[in-house]
């Protein structure tokens, strides 16, 4: 049995020190999809310390045949797209100077000016996700950072097969239409076909 | 060729044979939508996970610290108003008894010592004329009485069950 497992059998049973080792081990993950889908990092610690609340209140339910992972980040994606969608309530402004990201540092990062566009390409990436609908955002998260296959994002946000595809499609291609949209010319110099996944 | 097949080798992600990946570059040096759906895909690929600052175990404790004190005293207070909601029906129930005996507490003192009496002495009858049976009778009565009672007993059920299997007023 892995520690995983042992830990997961020990925290349904009561044993809050395992449950620790648990928050430990998915803290990054989840706080990772918490903060890509609400897209400022003091939400995605709150939204994430609340998923692993109701995942402890819920552990005693959680069935040991499906993936872990897979249901955490669930709980996680669903108490994020019910804070968007009581945001859409609430008004409010984001002053942007003041977002603090925790963003992992990259230990191969020699070159410091590729590193500052890297980091441009990701927040931009970023803003545009916090663009999307919040059931595609997470679909979206959950396909790229969580390599998610359909089933499983199927299941996690209660949807059908064919209607992730179609989502996935949908998002990505909305999502490059924003992206040609904003500039094109910036991205004139960089041409996909010249990266070597082409 | 035109733009649909690409567009879906791009959404699919397909692992692209070396003559189709040929066919792709050369596509995605003409077509806009096409090229900017290749960057999509490559800029996701390449966002990196952000981690949570330092000490967010130590904050999820005291988070659930706070909750489980939240929910003891969430508790409490349900007993409470529980405990008070029953007190106030029980109150409103005995509110008639009460209002008498706090009024005119005599009257129904004397009739719950009465009542009181009556089943005392009504036992009391019963064992001394059950004792004096006990001496006077024989014990084949005994005998004929008590099997006497079950045949009546037995009698009363068997006629109880026949009446209960067809309703009466209701035809077969």
């Amino acid at each position: 049995m892995t520690d995983e497992k042992a830990w997961i059998i020990q925290a349904q049973h009561g044993d809050d020190e395992a449950f620790t080792r648990l928050v430990e081990t998915y803290q990054t993950p989840v706080f990772n999809l918490c903060y890509r889908m609400l897209g400022e990092p003091e939400a995605a610690e709150d939204a994430a310390q609340e998923a692993f609340l109701k995942a402890y209140k819920n552990i005693a339910r959680y069935d040991r045949e499906r993936s872990f992972p897979t249901w955490l980040l669930a709980i996680a994606a669903h108490h994020c797209i019910d804070k968007l969608r009581r945001r859409r309530y609430l008004t409010f402004s984001i002053d942007e100077d003041e977002e603090r990201t925790y963003e992992l540092p990259d230990r191969n990062a020699l070159d410091p000016e590729a590193e500052f566009i890297r980091r441009q390409e990701q927040d931009h990436m970023h803003k545009l996700l916090c663009t999307l609908d919040p059931t595609d955002r997470a679909a979206l998260i959950l396909r790229y950072w969580y390599d998610c296959s359909e089933v499983e994002i199927a299941q996690a946000l209660e949807l059908t097969v064919p209607a992730v595809k179609s989502r996935l499609h949908r998002t990505r291609r909305a999502l490059a239409k924003r992206y040609q949209d904003e500039a094109p010319e910036a991205r004139a110099e960089r041409r996909p076909y010249e990266s070597p996944a082409f | 060729m035109n733009h649909r097949p690409f567009e879906d080798w791009l959404l699919d992600e397909k692992a692209l044979a070396s003559a189709e990946k040929r066919q792709m570059q050369a596509h995605l040096r003409e077509c806009r939508t096409c090229s900017a759906l290749a960057e999509v895909n490559i800029g996701l690929d390449a966002v990196r996970a952000v981690a949570p600052a330092a000490g967010f175990v130590d904050r999820f404790q005291v988070r659930l610290a706070a909750q489980r004190r939240l929910q003891r005293r969430m508790t409490a207070v349900g007993f409470a108003v529980l405990g008070i909601s029953g007190l106030a029906i029980l109150a409103w129930f005995a509110w008639p008894v009460l209002h008498g005996l706090l009024y005119t507490p005599s009257e129904p003192l004397t009739a719950w010592l009465t009542a009181l009496t009556a089943i005392w002495a009504t036992l009391q009858a019963w064992g001394r004329a059950g004792s004096v049976l006990l001496r006077v009778l024989p014990g084949f009565v005994w005998v004929s009485l008590v099997m006497a009672a079950v045949g009546w007993s037995l009698m009363w059920v068997v006629s109880l069950m026949k009446f209960a299997k067809i309703p009466q007023g209701v035809a077969r």
